[in-house]
């Protein structure tokens, strides 16, 4: 088994460690049952955040995501990662830097005065799309992993920006209505369902969430009526940000708007350490800001 | 052979000089700044309004991405860069995967965004990460109640990044310094009393 592990750099932002552990705990965990091994990026950083710091200097931007992908090149490890917003900002910029000799050399610039130099050596990954790429993993493996069926639930997916759009920068083709995350949630033993405006941001980006909550909240309330009229039993997404956005912004949502949706948000990683037998406090489930007990009494 | 497009009537020209648009507070280096830093061609839009029919900022706001790419065409700065709208924008990048004309009006936004703050135009919770980061390396820092639930889950009390290693963040201060970006931002939250 040991010889046929992928081994990854894992980028783990912010938002995942720092608030909801049990994103982090069920990446490590659920990986290594489909063959992937994720080891520590010591000393990585904030991504940095691509709405807040790209909005005031994107060059800063590209040097500090640039710092955090150097690390993984001393490695000599590709980076794998769970948020669509530190894809935004390690993906992007690695790719960028790759093709771009005049960027890079001003941000090798930079990070020679830290005794670090960019090469291009490494690739960066989701970690969801590691799982639907069956050249390491695939749809199959997923499934074969399974122990306890998400049997009889309806499963809402939101895929949220950074990982698939702008499209021409990326590599997941048409991003108007794409499906594979839900043969992901399929393979679960879950049914995926469909919902009014699937692509829509959940409304925190961009800096967005900080500069006007209320107006952040519209949004996600938005997709929240859309995700009611379809009788979701659970939201999964892919982005811890997201994440948030959802489960304490449900919060926000009825304490600013007075509606009570109480949907649970869950990360496709904690969704697989479900069906794979984690039990909620593996997940550390109780740290939701939505209960998940009206998702978990369908399938314990 | 190319020649000069006109009437050939320098009566008519005479009435029609004054008649071309023009506005006092254009500043065609502003097209060009924004296209640069923006890296897409601004000018080529024709203002179809596909953006701001993709926004999800649009139908809860006055904000319209259409109006900024036209800023950018006509090179109104000011009006572009004071409007406190430029910050609705929640880089969805849904009007970039639209745009007919492939362009990528959400990089237009972050272009006007980054020349605005170059005139300390910015809103507060932009430099608060800034500090954030500055001091921890991380946008949203570790906290006592997550420490114990990390613990709890088997995962060390704070994460394997600058929180376990706090000898990286002097490089990452170093980056921040390069580009004078925690002092600009130390010094506009000062000036506003934060």
């Amino acid at each position: 088994m040991a010889e046929n592990m992928h081994t990854y750099a894992f980028f783990l932002g912010c938002i995942a460690p720092n608030r909801y552990p049990g994103c982090e705990a069920s990446a490590i965990a659920t990986s290594r049952k489909v063959g992937i091994e994720l080891v520590p990026l010591k000393g990585g950083s904030c991504c940095p955040a691509p709405g807040a710091f790209g909005s005031i200097d994107l060059n800063v931007w590209y040097a500090m995501a640039a710092r955090n992908v150097v690390l993984a090149e001393e490695m000599k490890t590709d980076i794998a990662l769970i948020c669509n917003g530190c894809y935004k900002s390690i993906y992007e910029v690695n790719k960028k830097l790759k093709e771009n000799d005049e960027l890079r050399d001003g941000v090798n610039e930079v990070l020679a005065e830290i005794d670090m130099e960019f090469k291009g050596s490494i690739d960066v990954w989701h970690l969801a799309e590691l799982y639907y790429d069956p050249k390491i993993c695939g749809v199959k493996k997923i499934a074969d992993s399974v122990t306890r069926p998400l049997t009889g639930t309806k499963v809402a997916v939101h895929y949220g920006c950074h990982l698939m759009k702008p499209k021409k920068e990326r590599h997941f083709g048409e991003t108007d209505n794409p499906m594979w995350i839900e043969e992901l949630v399929a393979a679960l033993g879950a049914e995926p369902v469909q919902y009014r405006n699937k692509m829509q941001c959940c409304g925190a980006g961009g800096g967005v969430r900080g500069y006007d909550i209320v107006h952040s909240l519209d949004i996600t309330n938005e997709k929240m009526i859309n995700l009611q009229e379809v009788g979701a039993d659970a939201l999964t997404e892919v982005c811890p940000f997201c994440q948030l956005q959802y489960d304490r912004g449900q919060v926000e949502i009825k304490d600013k708007f007075g509606i009570d949706y109480g949907l649970p948000v869950l990360h496709f990683n904690e969704m697989l350490g479900l069906a794979q037998g984690m039990s909620p406090d593996e997940l550390a489930l109780d740290l939701h800001a939505v209960s998940c007990e009206p998702f978990l009494e369908k399938i314990l | 052979m190319a020649t000069v497009k006109n009437y050939g009537d320098p009566q008519l020209e005479e009435k029609l000089k004054d008649q071309y648009f023009y506005n006092s507070d254009a500043n065609p280096n502003f097209t060009k700044e924004v296209e640069k830093i923006g890296d897409t061609l601004a000018h080529m839009c024709f203002q179809c309004g596909t953006c701001t029919g993709s926004c999800p900022s649009a139908p809860r706001s006055s904000y319209r991405i259409r109006r900024f790419m036209r800023r950018a065409v006509m090179g109104l700065e000011m009006e572009a860069l004071t409007d406190p709208d430029l910050w609705l924008c929640t880089t969805c990048y849904s009007c970039t995967d639209r745009c007919p004309r492939d362009l990528a009006p959400t990089d237009v936004i972050m272009a006007m965004r980054n020349l605005a703050f170059k005139l300390d135009i910015v809103p507060k919770n932009f430099l608060k990460t800034v500090q954030m980061i500055y001091t921890s390396g991380h946008g949203v820092p570790n906290n006592d109640a997550n420490r114990a639930a990390r613990t709890k889950l088997g995962l060390t009390a704070d994460p394997p990044t600058t929180h376990m290693y706090p000898e990286f963040i002097e490089g990452i201060q170093k980056i921040m310094h390069h580009y004078d970006l925690k002092e600009n931002a130390d010094r506009i939250l000062s000036e506003e009393g934060q």
